[in-house]
């Protein structure tokens, strides 16, 4: 009877598991959360071009806090807010950059990749990339505080996805808040780069 | 005991059906979307020539591409399981390029999808691909493509200037170049 009932159970469950797994194949994206279509963007600037940027600190992946002021008379930063780990766009958008440092590094740029996520949600997800060269920052406590300093921190808490160029005065060059559901393309930041000598 | 051993048989049957019926539908549309697909071509010479484009052409649909079989390549240059698997991709175009038997039948080119000419042009200088490399600035491809990640391979056998059938449609990456190429020249039955 207990073998009856095991294999009944079997029957049933390879029927169930055939209409649930089979239509879902095709569309498995590893371990990205498509949340779907989001306000395109729900921040207000607080920052103009011209302007001197807000000084911000933040804890790095490798433990080490880190200031946009660190840069100055160094190197031009490119500082790239992004909604949220273990999601579409943002988790093509990153990579993208990864591959593309010899390009920054021409134009003695450096990123600064900024979420408000926690440190260990970031570790977890920039180690499935294969790790990043630039610093990747968190901004989860006080919660988005860099980002409400410019102005882009959204009202669920996310940052909108932003790219603000500063030069190596600490002089916002470039501002560009892009719509959340989007990757922005590279040629726009390196074009602005090129700008700045 | 024979009614549940029925029922267990029953449902491996659906399971099996289910998956062919999921699968033949996908290739169906896949098969629509990339007939329908037009892409910017490559400019550099020697490209245009591997692929027998006519010199005034700027956008061409795939059928167009004078070649048999034709393996695909769906990217994109912020995927970073497209960037791990750059190398063995490059080998793959490298061990057809050797098989003097079928490489003039037998072409392979990659499509970047949702991605910029410039951006394609970052991959293609990163890894030193050898092979023919379309952009999609429109993102028609990433828009009609539906229901794979990349990276994914098609192999398409083209007649009469369009896309005849999908004789092989996976995504992910694959372990063995030299291998996977031999499957392809089988699935597909070319000499």
């Amino acid at each position: 009877m207990k073998m009856t009932f095991r294999a009944a159970l079997l029957g049933g469950l390879i029927i169930l598991l055939g209409a649930a797994v089979a239509p879902t194949v095709m569309a498995r994206k590893d371990l990205i959360y498509d949340p779907g279509p989001l306000k395109a963007t729900d921040s207000l600037l607080k920052v103009r071009v011209g302007e001197q940027a807000p000084d911000f600190t933040l804890k790095s992946l490798s433990g080490k806090m880190v200031s946009l002021s660190d840069y100055r008379g160094k190197n031009t930063v490119v500082v790239s807010f992004i909604p949220a780990a273990w999601t579409p766009a943002c988790s093509d958008q990153w990579p993208g950059y990864n591959i593309a440092q010899d390009v920054f590094r021409k134009h003695n740029a450096v990123i600064l990749g900024i979420s408000t996520d926690n440190i260990p949600t970031l570790h977890a997800w920039t180690s499935q990339m294969g790790g990043l060269w630039f610093p990747v920052l968190s901004d989860f406590w006080p919660h988005g505080e860099a980002a409400a300093k410019y102005g882009v921190l959204r009202s669920d808490g996310m940052a909108d996805r932003t790219i603000i160029i500063v030069d190596k005065k600490g002089k916002i060059r470039y501002i560009a808040l892009h719509n959340i559901n989007k990757r922005p393309p590279l040629e726009e930041i390196i074009h602005e780069l090129e700008k700045i000598r | 005991m024979r009614i549940p051993i029925i029922m267990a048989g029953m449902g491996m049957v659906a399971l099996v059906l289910f998956s062919a019926a999921s699968t033949l539908e996908a290739r169906d549309d896949h098969l629509r979307a990339l007939n329908a697909l037009t892409l910017y071509a490559p400019e550099a010479a020697g490209d245009r020539e591997y692929l027998g484009l006519d010199d005034e052409k700027e956008k061409i649909s795939l059928g167009q591409i004078d070649a048999e079989i034709l393996i695909v390549e769906i990217f994109s240059m912020y995927c970073p399981h497209c960037q791990k698997h750059a190398p063995d991709a490059n080998k793959l175009f490298r061990v057809l390029d050797s098989r003097k038997d079928i490489r003039n039948k037998v072409k392979m080119i990659g499509i970047g999808v949702g991605n910029s000419r410039y951006e394609v042009g970052i991959f293609k200088d990163k890894y030193s691909s050898p092979f023919p490399m379309f952009d999609d600035r429109d993102s028609v491809a990433l828009s009609t493509i539906s229901g794979i990640y990349t990276p994914h391979y098609f192999a398409l056998r083209i007649r009469e200037g369009s896309i005849h059938e999908i004789v092989y449609s996976k995504s992910g990456a694959f372990p063995d170049a030299e291998a996977f190429l031999d499957m392809i020249v089988k699935e597909s039955g070319i000499k």
